[in-house]
């Protein structure tokens, strides 16, 4: 399982990637648009991160895999939690995404309950909620208000993903809303992240850097695309042995010299490789 | 205003009734709402009262670093136990409110509580007064 024995590489990965599901994402952001696009980048693994949901995570699977498997995808979800955090769950595989996210979607409201007498006022101000197949054609609507926070307290959001065995990032911790950081001041230490992203608007040598690499906790970049254009501008280089789940969960404990580039050397190097 | 007349008058239940006891004398004069810690964090006023939404335990840590001496949990909103447990540690005085933030602090603001900008009223930094300043 370890492959001690394999050459680490390294991989380019975007693990925070919205689709048409999440109300203010794209779109233009179909499973097989997102897969193209992430191939054209060169990006060898993304996550799918919608709001609250992973109802389109297994089409983009299906995509990736109807293309040779490339880009590897992880399931993920982006919960909002009741203090307006968001918090990235990424998992070992897209039944655990399933199963989590069922919990997030049924504390949410139903959407034409928000606008009584106002089927579609929800769309008009939060966005449509495409569910989506593997070629990108609509199969049907979320009807809970994606858009909107959960009751979970950031302590059960991280709770719930650990128990499918997942993964729990502290999302885009620079930004100025939904973060960790805009939402309660300081960055609470027993909350039991995994990981924390910093977004691709964090400045190459901002003070702020500092603080965050004094957290302790592996850095990703993700480009928290919501138009395609978005999509890999930032990403997190990990030397691993393949792009799969296993391997970055290996790489995120530095087992067996896997690790994580800094997310600003990741950028530099992106800047050089498109140069 | 007293502390204890504050609680009293707002109808407020203490969290951490030893602090409040101890604190019942201290006089309030300002006070700060937001829901944002890094706001709290960043502009609240040190001898001041917070009155919030937020229930997580870093309300506390904002709270001290920022010399508030209490917190007003609006809306019904409960915290943890543990978040109660550090506040009484701190010594900071913790009640629960059945009303709105807004319904509190238009309280507050009769009582005579103001904010940390003063720029409305008559507690602006100049010391003129500002509303009948304003227009043509």
């Amino acid at each position: 399982m370890r492959n001690r024995d394999r050459q680490l590489r390294p991989f380019r990965m975007d693990l925070h990637v919205h689709t048409a599901l999440s109300p203010c994402a794209s779109e233009e952001m179909t499973p097989p648009a997102i897969t193209a696009a992430a191939r054209e980048k060169g990006l060898d693994v993304i996550a799918v991160c919608d709001h609250n949901t992973a109802g389109n995570v297994a089409a983009v699977r299906e995509a990736a895999d109807a293309a040779g498997g490339q880009p590897f995808v992880i399931a993920g979800i982006e919960i909002s939690t009741a203090e307006e955090v968001h918090v990235l769950g990424l998992f070992p595989n897209v039944a655990a995404a399933e199963r989590a996210a069922a919990r997030v979607t049924a504390l949410l409201p139903r959407t034409v309950d928000l606008f009584p007498g106002h089927r579609r006022r929800y769309q008009t101000y939060f966005g449509e909620q495409t569910l989506l197949d593997a070629r990108g054609r609509a199969r049907g609507e979320e009807r809970a208000a994606l858009a909107l926070a959960t009751s979970l307290s950031l302590a059960a959001a991280v709770a719930l993903i650990h128990h499918e065995k997942g993964v729990a990032v502290a999302a885009h911790i620079d930004r100025p809303s939904y973060s960790v950081y805009s939402q309660l001041g300081l960055f609470p230490k027993e909350a039991g992240f995994d990981g924390a992203e910093v977004s691709r608007h964090l400045e190459e040598g901002s003070p702020r850097s500092e603080e965050f690499a004094a957290l302790g906790l592996p850095l990703l970049r993700g480009s928290d695309s919501h138009f395609l254009a978005e999509l890999g501008t930032v990403f997190s280089l990990a030397w691993m042995a393949e792009p799969s789940f296993t391997e970055f969960v290996l790489c995120l404990a530095g087992t067996g010299g896997r690790r994580l580039e800094s997310p600003l050397a990741a950028r530099e190097q992106g800047k050089h490789d498109h140069a | 205003m007293r502390l204890d007349e504050m609680a009293k008058l707002l109808e407020l239940e203490a969290l951490t009734p030893t602090c409040a006891e101890s604190l019942a004398s201290e006089d309030i004069t300002q006070g700060y709402a937001s829901d944002l810690l890094s706001d709290v964090l960043a502009h609240a006023p040190a001898g001041g009262v917070l009155v919030t939404l937020q229930v997580h335990l870093n309300v506390i840590a904002v709270a001290s670093h920022a010399g508030l001496r209490a917190v007003i949990f609006s809306s019904g909103r409960t915290p943890e136990p543990d978040v109660v447990e550090r506040a009484a540690e701190e010594g900071l005085a913790l009640f629960g409110a059945r009303a709105d933030t807004f319904e509190i602090v238009g309280r507050l603001y009769q009582f005579g509580l103001r904010g940390s900008t003063g720029t409305l009223g008559s507690t602006g930094a100049c010391g003129h007064d500002g509303p009948e300043k304003l227009g043509p």
